[in-house]
């Protein structure tokens, strides 16, 4: 089949190496013409025409980062240039993990694919390495947990690692699941005791992966567990420790609203349920055991061992699942909301910890009151279940995604927990204004769109259009915006300010990368290795990606995924074919496959 | 009425300077932060929806971009970085030469050799024309008095004649804002008492430009140093302009220092030369939003006038201080660059001298015929009750 190949880049920022690429695929079997029409080119459809014409082309490959892009056009001139249609193939680069210019040898590849008109994810299966079948889960959020429990539920052996001290991630933050209005407690712990009670999950909280050798199927992971200082199987959570502990905290689990002390459980339903030491703020162990020490008098059990020692552990594992999740954007750093400065302006996670039953509030949702510390001797703002509910409450969406200057990309799920925030509003206290300020409304999913159309008919004020301005007159907020489908500039007193808070990863993401060799997107989220027909997989054989990590994607969706995940990781284990790396396949390799399966 | 879109209209304020407007996706930061967004004029969010749907009718009968001072507070806002900031000015700089019936102000903007080209040539022309005359009726070593190389009655002729043309220009540009604003631009009824009735916004926007300051409302800064710089410039600049058009020959004499009216020229000097120095140099140094995108035209006229300043202040130097023949030479310099700048006026950036209070003026007007309306349709609503 007479063949002719073009290149067409869409993002110049990418850096492939287009003519070494166009060098090769020239030698490629029945390739008539290579020709490079460069970044973002204008087709002109005659001219292409002509040119597929007069070299007599059968087959059209289009090669670049995503050449789906030209597709159209190529269709129409092979069209008239009297060919068929069918025969207009893709060589997409960034679907097949290549990013910045990385691996020419599989940019070769893919294009030798698509010449022979193979698809490049027949071509290119890597495997060979024999499997152990144990495999590791970092993070223990809803996505570990799900992935860990449909592993060991099959019988194989889990290693789950959780930095913090319980499992649960920020689902157990929650108060409701959108759209369902579901208790988020009540679908995750349950999952929660059974990953706490599975012989098959090895379940290591306070631990962080520290170094990784080996090769897929087989990964030496050195696991480095930091010192809890309370014997989790002896420790019964009674509590006794906590009264007497001097120390105050602000509560990670409370998303930074209430106090907590040096000894502490994030959560009542916290797994393991036992008590841990905060070793950064504890007394005792920052003076090396001159002062304090009153919990280890107190403890019925003596279950509290300050001294104890961090230890490593090596593990030995088949596959491995990234689960690291997210975390927020840092919100001061955009000012013009006054987070930070107004007492009453709050995160979404704030807001989800306040309106939560097992809040420091009690579930009341109330504006925060000064109250005087003794010990720093200021006033400071605090939320006490006293607290006056708001009449006014403003949420706004967007901020810090959809954005140049901080997050490009669309978080995904912050219109649908800011629809969700009005209606907890809205039956919480009673004849209180909601104000939606939007941009765009992605109520995308299943029931989406209903639950939106229900939280407009409960009679919240939604907005399209993006307030950028917050501001205090005496004791009063203001919300600035533009009604655009009003046409009208409108002024709101707030008592409440909702900032739907954009997504980032995990602040561990980078260093994982760096230590597991696993790409990562131009967003920082861990690449997948094809966004359509792989995204579970990443570059390196036997590491898998699921939920936030590799993309912000709603509570659903992450169940799916690390579902999905499992059943890979499942398959790998028993379909004897064994596993390996995308990025050790060789190109000779690829291509003698492509040219067998092209026979077939 | 229906509106006709022009879907290239976007592609053609791409010359204009407005570069970005597809990016943007209409979330209104832009209006929420603007110091000058007001219920009536909302802007500069709509103004980039008018444009990206190529409604180029509208936008020519619209006033919001003219009060808009550029700040810059938008551009620093916008998620999308469309750069509304630079978008107004574009416009701004499109409706300068949708004012202009000539044309040349459509040539000038959209092209740089060509706004050069005629600069370049009024200028030869002019320099040519002043020596040849210079020559024929005068001594190259006498500045002022018989015999003189450019006598001050006839310099001063020949700027009536050159203000003169820039004004019929310039009046007729002004009248075509007022239709394209007033008239066509119009959905309600404005009385003709109206006018009247805020005349007075006219000479306090023209002799303050107080709104400019006003930009500063969200800012920490107390004071809007681009305000009070650019007041300076504009009080040397009108100061200047009415030395030179009516009291030019007093100006000329010497070569001693005549302070009655040298003062004047003085601080107007100081005035003109700090404001083009301060502005030269932001532009330069792109230290500040407003001052990062600059259109060829804008380079033109702070150099120009810088130039101008400068040959002004030297041929004065040199007349007083004796040396006629060099004071001449600069004098014939300076006029050369003069005589452009005063042409182009009208059809450059140049002309929001007129254009700036005239829409303060017009908005003034709409404001109050809009409240009028107001209260009569709230009569209306009431009597249907």
């Amino acid at each position: 089949m007479r063949t002719g190949v073009y290149f067409c880049q869409v993002n110049d920022q990418i850096q492939t190496n287009i003519d070494a690429i166009a060098k090769y695929s020239a030698n490629l079997p029945e390739v008539e013409t290579v020709q490079n029409l460069g970044v973002k080119p204008k087709i002109s459809i005659k001219n292409l025409t002509e040119n597929l014409r007069s070299n007599n082309l059968e087959r059209v490959v289009i090669a670049g980062d995503m050449p789906g892009y030209y597709k159209p056009a190529f269709t129409k001139a092979i069209a008239l240039a009297g060919g068929n249609t069918s025969e207009v193939r893709l060589a997409s680069f960034q679907e097949h993990g290549i990013q910045n210019g990385s691996s020419l040898d599989r940019a070769k590849a893919i294009v030798a694919c698509a010449t022979y008109g193979v698809p490049f994810s027949l071509a290119a299966v890597p495997g060979g390495n024999p499997v152990n079948h144990a495999t590791l889960v970092i993070g223990a959020g809803i996505a570990g947990i799900q992935a860990s429990l449909e592993i060991a539920n099959a019988g194989k052996q889990v290693y789950l690692v959780e930095q913090s001290g319980t499992i649960g991630g920020h689902m157990a933050m929650f108060d409701k699941t959108f759209p369902t209005l579901d208790c988020a407690a009540c679908i995750l712990t349950p999952k929660m005791v059974d990953v706490g009670q599975h012989e098959m999950i090895n379940l290591m909280t306070m631990s962080k992966v520290v170094s990784l050798r080996g090769k897929p199927g087989s990964y030496k992971v050195k696991i480095k567990m930091k010192a809890r200082r309370v014997d989790i199987n002896a420790c019964v959570a009674c509590g006794e420790c906590v009264n007497p502990c001097p120390v105050k905290v602000e509560s990670e689990f409370d998303a930074g609203i209430s106090k907590r002390k040096a000894i502490y459980i994030p959560f009542p339903q916290a797994v393991p349920n036992a008590y841990q030491i905060d070793e950064e703020h504890c007394r005792y162990v920052l003076t090396d055991g001159e002062k304090c020490g009153v919990c280890l008098r107190k403890c019925p059990k003596d279950c509290i061992h300050l001294d104890e020692e961090d230890t490593t552990v090596d593990i030995e594992v088949g596959n491995i699942i990234l689960a690291t999740g997210y975390d927020l954007l840092d919100v001061s750093k955009i000012d013009q909301y006054g987070y930070g400065k107004y007492p009453n302006v709050l995160t979404s996670l704030e807001f989800e910890r306040l309106t939560n039953a097992s809040g420091s509030t009690g579930g009341r949702i109330v504006t925060k009151v000064k109250q005087y510390n003794k010990k720093t001797k200021q006033d400071e703002w605090v939320f006490s279940p006293e607290g006056l509910p708001p009449r006014n409450v403003a949420i706004i969406h967007c901020v810090g995604s959809r954005n140049r200057k901080y997050n490009a990309y669309c978080s995904r799920v912050c219109c649908m927990y800011s629809l969700k925030f009005a209606h907890l509003l809205k039956e919480k206290i009673q004849n209180v204004n909601v104000y939606e300020f939007y941009i765009d409304m992605r109520a995308f999913g299943k029931g989406y769109e209903e639950f939106a159309d229900r939280i407009r008919q409960e009679g919240t004020f939604i907005i399209r259009g993006h307030s950028a301005d917050v501001s205090m007159k005496g004791d009063q907020m203001f919300v600035r915006g533009e009604d655009i489908f009003n046409d009208r500039l409108v002024e709101f007193n707030a008592d409440m300010v909702i900032l739907a808070v954009g997504l980032v990863p995990s602040p561990g993401t980078e260093e994982l990368s760096r230590m597991l060799g696993v790409q990562k997107d131009i967003d920082g989220w861990f690449s997948e290795l094809d966004y359509n027909g792989n995204p579970t997989d990443t570059d390196k054989g036997g590491i898998y990606v699921a939920g936030m990590c590799q993309a912000p994607k709603d509570i659903p969706d992450t169940v799916a995924q690390a579902s999905a995940v499992a059943a890979g990781v499942l398959g790998s284990l028993t379909n004897g074919k064994g596993i390996g790396s995308m990025s050790s396949l060789s190109l000779s390799d690829i291509e003698e496959k492509a040219k067998t399966v092209h026979a077939l | 009425m229906a509106i006709r879109v022009n879907p290239s209209f976007i592609v053609t304020l791409d010359k204009y300077g407005a570069e970005d407007v597809q990016l943007c996706y209409q979330c209104g930061d832009c209006s929420t932060v603007c110091a000058h967004a007001n219920e009536i004029f909302k802007f500069p969010r709509k103004s980039m929806r008018q444009m990206q749907m190529g409604l180029e009718q509208k936008i020519e009968t619209t006033i919001e971009p003219w009060l808009c001072y550029y700040c810059g507070q938008c551009t620093e806002q916008c998620p999308r970085e469309a750069d509304p900031g630079e978008t107004m000015m574009s416009i701004r700089r499109w409706l300068i030469s949708r004012y202009d019936f000539t044309g040349l102000a459509a040539q000038f903007f959209k092209s740089k050799t060509m706004e050069l080209l005629w600069v370049g040539l009024i200028a030869v022309v002019t320099g040519v024309f002043l020596v040849m005359y210079g020559l024929s009726n005068g001594n190259i070593a006498i500045y002022d008095g018989v015999g003189a190389f450019l006598p001050s009655t006839f310099v001063h002729s020949f700027d009536l004649t050159i203000g003169g043309i820039m004004a019929f220009f310039l009046l007729i540009n002004a009248l075509r804002m007022w239709y394209f604003i007033m008239v066509k631009g119009m959905e309600i009824p404005v009385p003709w008492w109206l006018y009247l009735k805020e005349f007075l916004e006219l000479p306090v926007h023209f002799l303050t430009q107080k709104r400019y300051a006003e930009c500063d409302d969200k800012l920490d800064k107390k004071v809007h140093m681009p305000w009070i710089i650019h007041f300076g410039l504009a009080l040397g600049y009108v100061t200047m302009l009415i030395l030179v058009m009516v009291f030019l020959v007093p100006l000329q004499a010497g070569p001693e220092i005549n302070w009655s009216v040298h003062i004047f020229g003085y601080l107007a000097s100081i005035g003109l030369l700090a404001g083009t120095i301060y502005f030269i140099r932001h532009r330069i140094k792109k230290d500040e939003i407003q001052y990062q995108k600059s259109h060829s035209t804008d380079w033109l006229f702070v150099t120009l006038l810088f130039f101008i300043v400068i040959t002004g202040i030297a041929q004065h130097i040199f007349h007083r201080t004796g040396f006629h023949e060099w004071a001449n030479v600069t004098y014939v310099v300076h006029l050369m660059a003069v005589v452009p700048w005063l042409l182009r006026m009208p059809f450059s950036k140049w002309a929001h001298i007129v254009y700036r209070p005239l829409a303060m003026y017009f908005a003034a007007i709409q404001e109050s015929a809009t409240a009028r309306q107001q209260k009569f349709d709230d009569t209306l609503s009431v009597t249907i009750k």
